[in-house]
C-alpha cells in the first residue's frame, strides 16, 4: 500500500492532477472574492459556474470553435450573475435564500438547455455529445524547466489565468482606489455612500465579474477537461470554491492555498481510485467534502467576514 | 398622530394577512406564465402542457395517489426548512439527512425482518428519525458553540451521505469484509453490518423491505374489523372501498399532514417554539429577554435533521420499499422552495408542498402527451421561488416603511427595525 502511494507521490502526473483539479476553484473563489469584499455573499457561484459548463459545450459545439464556448461561458455567467445582482443588491433580497433558489434552477435550465439545443429528446443521457475540448498550451522557457515547467506551465490557458488573477486582485484590493471602494462599500456601505460612492454600481459590476469568472470556472470543466456536458457536472464545486474563500478569510493568497488544499484532495482521490478498484470510491469522493469541513471546523472563527457580508444595503430615505 | 379607526385597522390586518398568500399565488402563475415561453420556444403549445401536467397531478384518483406520494417527503423537507430558518437555523443539509433516515429505515427493516408490524414500522419511522438527527448533530453543535455557519457544514455533508448511500447499495449485506490496497484480509469486517445491496441481485440495491415495515394503505385501514363494524353499511363507505388507488395511498401523507399541525403547534403555542423564534428574528432581543441562544439553537436544528432524516424513512416505507440510486433526487433540497413558497409558515408549506408535488406527479404525463421535457418542472419552482422572493421581500420593506412612518420613530430606530425582520419577520 505504501509503495502504491510512493508511486503516486513521486509521479509528476499526480502534481499536474493537483493544479488542473485547482484551477477551476481557483478562477472562480479569485473571480468572487471582490464580490465577498464588497459586502455580498457569493453563494450563487455553484449556479454561475454550471450555466458555465453549458456555455462552453453549446459555443465550443455549435461553431466548433472552443474560444466562442469560453465566450459564451462568460455571457452566461454574467447575466447569472446579473440576475442575482438584480435580487440581492437592487430588491434587497436574502442572499443565500436567493442563491440556493439561481443553484436549484440552473440545474433545471442547463439539462433542459442541453436538450433543446443537442438531443431534444428525453434520452439526454445516453447521447453524449463530444465538442473540441481545449488544448495544453506550453508556455515558452518556463515550459522547459524540469519538473515545475512540467507541472505549471504545461496546462491548459484557462490554468495561467487562474495564476494570474492571484496578483491581479491582490494588487485591485490593495493598491487602487477601486479596491479601495470595494473594501469600504463591504465594510461600511454607510459611509462609502457619504463621500460618493455608489454601494449599488461597486457591487453590480463585481457580482457580474464573479459570474464571468464563474462561468469560465465551469467552461473549464466542460470544455477544458472532458470536451462534453453532464447533468450537475459542477457536483459542488461552486459551494467548495465559496468554502475555500471562507477558508482563506477573504485574503487572495488565503483563498488560494484554500482552493489547492482541495485541488490536491480531489487529485489524490482520483489517484487512490485507480491504484485499487476495490477501495469503496464513494469514500474517495467524499474525501474532498471532508477535508473542506475540517478545515472549515480548524480555521474559521467568528470574526472573519467583511463586516456588511450577506446585508442588502439600503439608502435612506428622508 | 392620527388615531385609526377601528375599521381601518381591521382592513390593514386583512391586506397584510391576505398579502402573504398573494405574493406565492402571484410569483407561481408568473412562473408559469414565463416558462410558457419556454414551451413555446420547444415547440409545443403551452396551454396544452399546462392541461396535461394538471390532469396528470389531479385527473383521476391514481394521479391524485401519485400527488400525494411525491408531496409527502417535501411537506417534511420543506417543515424541516422552516422550523431551522424560522429559529435562525439555515438547513441546506434535508437532503442529506433524508438519505441517511432511508437507510436507517431500511436497515432497521433488514437487520429485524422477524419482528411484528406493530413493532416494525414504529422502529422504522423512529430510525429513520433519528438518523436525520445525527446526521445534523456536527452541523447544529459547530454552529451553537463555535458560531460556524451552518449553511456550509449541512450542506457539505449533503455529499458524504449521497456517497454514503451509494456504497451502502453496491456492497453485500453482511458478506465478506473490505479488502484495501490489494490486501489478502479483509479489513473493517464490521462495516458490513452497515451495508444493504440485495445480495441476490446483480443491480446495486437493497433488499425488497419485508410487509410488516409498510405503511399500511388507506385501503386495509377502511377494512379493519374497527372501520367495518362502524361504517361498513353506509353507502358511501361501499362506494369508497371500490376505488383501486386507495390500495396505494398510504398512512404517510396523513402523518405528513399530521406533522404540519405539530410543527405549527410547537412553533405557535409552545414555549419551545416562542424561544426558537424570538432567536430566528432576533438573536440579540432574544438573549435579552433571557434565552439561552446557542441551547435554543441547538435544539432548533435537532428538530429540523429528524423532520428531514423522517422524509427519507416515510419515502421507503411509504413509497418505493426500497433503495435504488438515487431513489429521491433533490427532494431535500426541494424543501428549500417548498418553504419559501409557503412564507415560512408550516401551513403554507402544506400548500406549496402540495403544488409541488402536484407539478412532479404530472409532469410524467406532460412528456408523454406534448413531448415537453419534465426539467421544464424545475424552471417553474425556480422561476416561482424568485418571484416568491422578490415579492416578500418588497412587501417587507414596504410593511416596514409603513410602521416607520406611522409611528414617527427616527431613522436610526427605523434601520433597527429593517435590521431585525429582514424576511423571516
Amino acid at each position: 500500500m505504501l509503495d502504491d502511494l510512493g508511486q503516486v507521490f513521486s509521479n509528476v502526473e499526480f502534481y499536474m492532477a493537483i493544479v488542473r483539479m485547482t484551477a477551476p476553484l481557483l478562477i472562480a473563489a479569485m473571480g468572487s472574492l471582490l464580490a465577498e469584499r464588497a459586502g455580498v455573499v457569493t453563494f450563487s457561484m455553484e449556479s454561475m459556474m454550471l450555466v458555465g459548463t453549458l456555455g462552453g459545450i453549446i459555443g465550443s459545439g455549435l461553431t466548433n470553435n472552443v474560444w466562442v464556448g469560453l465566450l459564451l461561458a462568460i455571457i452566461f455567467g454574467a447575466l447569472i450573475g446579473l440576475m442575482y445582482a438584480v435580487w440581492a443588491v437592487t430588491i434587497g433580497a436574502h442572499q443565500i435564500v436567493t442563491s440556493t433558489a439561481l443553484n436549484l434552477g440552473a440545474l433545471g435550465l442547463t439539462s433542459i438547455l442541453y436538450a433543446l439545443v443537442f438531443t431534444r429528446g428525453a434520452e439526454v443521457i445516453e447521447n453524449v455529445i463530444t465538442v473540441p475540448k481545449l488544448a495544453a498550451w506550453k508556455v515558452p522557457l518556463l515550459g522547459d524547466i524540469p519538473f515545475i515547467g512540467q507541472v505549471f506551465f504545461n496546462q491548459l490557458p484557462l490554468v495561467y489565468l487562474g495564476y494570474l488573477l492571484i496578483p491581479l486582485i491582490w494588487y485591485i484590493l490593495y493598491r487602487t482606489t477601486w479596491g479601495l471602494k470595494i473594501r469600504a462599500v463591504g465594510e461600511h456601505p454607510h459611509a462609502a455612500e457619504t463621500v460618493g460612492i455608489s454601494v449599488a454600481k461597486v457591487r453590480y459590476l463585481t457580482i457580474i465579474f464573479s459570474g464571468m469568472m464563474s462561468g469560465l470556472a465551469g467552461a473549464f470543466l466542460s470544455i477544458g477537461l472532458l470536451g462534453s456536458f453532464q447533468e450537475n457536472m459542477t457536483a459542488g464545486r461552486g459551494f467548495i470554491a465559496y468554502t475555500a474563500i471562507v477558508f482563506g478569510k477573504w485574503q487572495p493568497i488565503g483563498v488560494a492555498l484554500g482552493t489547492l488544499l482541495f485541488g490536491a484532495a480531489d487529485a489524490l482521490q482520483l489517484r487512490i481510485q485507480a491504484i485499487d478498484p476495490r477501495i469503496p470510491y464513494q469514500a474517495l469522493i467524499a474525501f474532498p467534502y471532508i477535508v473542506t469541513l475540517i478545515a472549515l471546523m480548524a480555521v474559521v472563527g467568528r470574526a472573519s467576514w467583511p463586516a456588511s457580508s450577506g446585508t442588502p444595503y439600503k439608502r435612506e430615505e428622508v | 398622530m392620527k388615531t385609526e379607526s377601528k375599521v381601518n385597522i381591521l382592513w390593514r390586518k386583512y391586506t397584510e394577512r391576505s398579502f402573504s398568500l398573494l405574493v406565492p399565488v402571484l410569483a407561481i402563475l408568473a412562473a408559469f406564465l414565463v416558462s410558457g415561453v419556454l414551451i413555446l420556444a420547444w415547440g409545443a403549445n403551452p396551454i396544452e402542457a399546462y392541461v396535461s401536467l394538471f390532469s396528470g397531478a389531479f385527473g383521476s384518483p391514481n394521479a391524485i395517489a401519485t400527488t400525494l406520494e411525491r408531496m409527502t417527503p417535501l411537506i417534511f423537507t420543506g417543515l424541516a426548512v422552516i422550523y431551522g430558518y424560522r429559529s435562525g437555523f439555515f438547513n441546506i443539509g434535508a437532503e442529506g439527512q433524508l438519505y441517511m433516515g432511508a437507510i436507517a429505515a431500511v436497515w432497521v427493516a433488514v437487520t429485524f425482518p422477524g419482528w411484528p408490524a406493530w413493532l416494525l414500522l414504529p422502529a422504522c419511522v423512529i430510525a429513520s428519525g433519528l438518523m436525520g438527527l445525527v446526521w445534523i448533530l456536527l452541523p447544529a453543535f459547530l454552529k451553537a458553540k463555535r458560531g460556524i455557519n451552518e449553511v456550509l457544514t449541512t450542506l457539505l455533508l449533503n455529499y458524504v451521505a449521497i456517497q454514503y448511500h451509494e456504497w451502502v447499495i453496491r456492497v453485500d449485506h453482511i458478506q465478506e469484509g473490505i479488502t484495501l490496497f490489494g490486501g489478502e484480509k479483509p479489513v473493517w469486517t464490521w462495516l458490513n453490518y452497515f451495508t444493504l445491496k440485495d445480495p441476490t441481485q446483480p443491480y446495486p440495491k437493497s433488499p425488497f423491505l419485508v410487509d410488516a415495515s409498510f405503511m399500511p394503505s388507506l385501503k386495509s385501514i377502511l377494512e379493519t374489523n374497527l372501520v367495518t363494524s362502524l361504517l361498513g353499511d353506509t353507502t358511501w363507505y361501499q362506494e369508497v372501498i371500490k376505488i383501486p388507488a386507495l390500495g396505494r395511498m398510504t398512512l404517510a401523507p396523513v402523518l405528513a399532514v399530521l406533522a404540519v399541525v405539530l410543527i405549527y403547534f410547537v412553533m405557535f403555542k409552545t414555549v419551545t417554539g416562542y424561544r426558537a423564534r424570538s432567536v430566528g428574528t432576533n438573536p440579540e432581543a432574544a438573549k435579552f429577554i433571557g434565552v439561552n441562544v446557542p441551547r435554543t439553537i441547538f435544539i432548533s436544528a435537532l428538530i429540523s435533521g429528524t423532520l428531514a432524516g423522517l422524509a427519507g424513512g416515510m419515502e421507503v416505507l411509504g413509497t418505493q420499499h426500497r433503495i435504488i440510486p438515487s431513489f429521491l433526487v433533490n427532494a431535500g433540497f426541494d424543501g428549500i422552495p417548498v418553504a419559501l413558497i409557503g412564507q415560512l409558515h408550516p401551513f403554507g408549506g402544506l400548500l406549496s408542498a402540495i403544488f409541488f408535488g402536484a407539478l412532479r406527479a404530472g409532469s410524467n404525463k406532460m412528456q408523454v402527451i406534448t413531448s415537453v421535457p419534465v426539467a421544464v418542472v424545475y424552471i417553474i419552482q425556480a422561476l416561482a421561488i424568485m418571484f416568491a422572493i422578490a415579492g416578500t421581500t418588497v412587501n417587507i420593506q414596504a410593511i416596514i416603511k409603513k410602521r416607520r412612518m406611522s409611528k414617527g420613530i427616527n431613522q436610526k430606530n427605523a434601520a433597527k427595525v429593517a435590521e431585525g425582520e429582514t424576511y423571516a419577520g
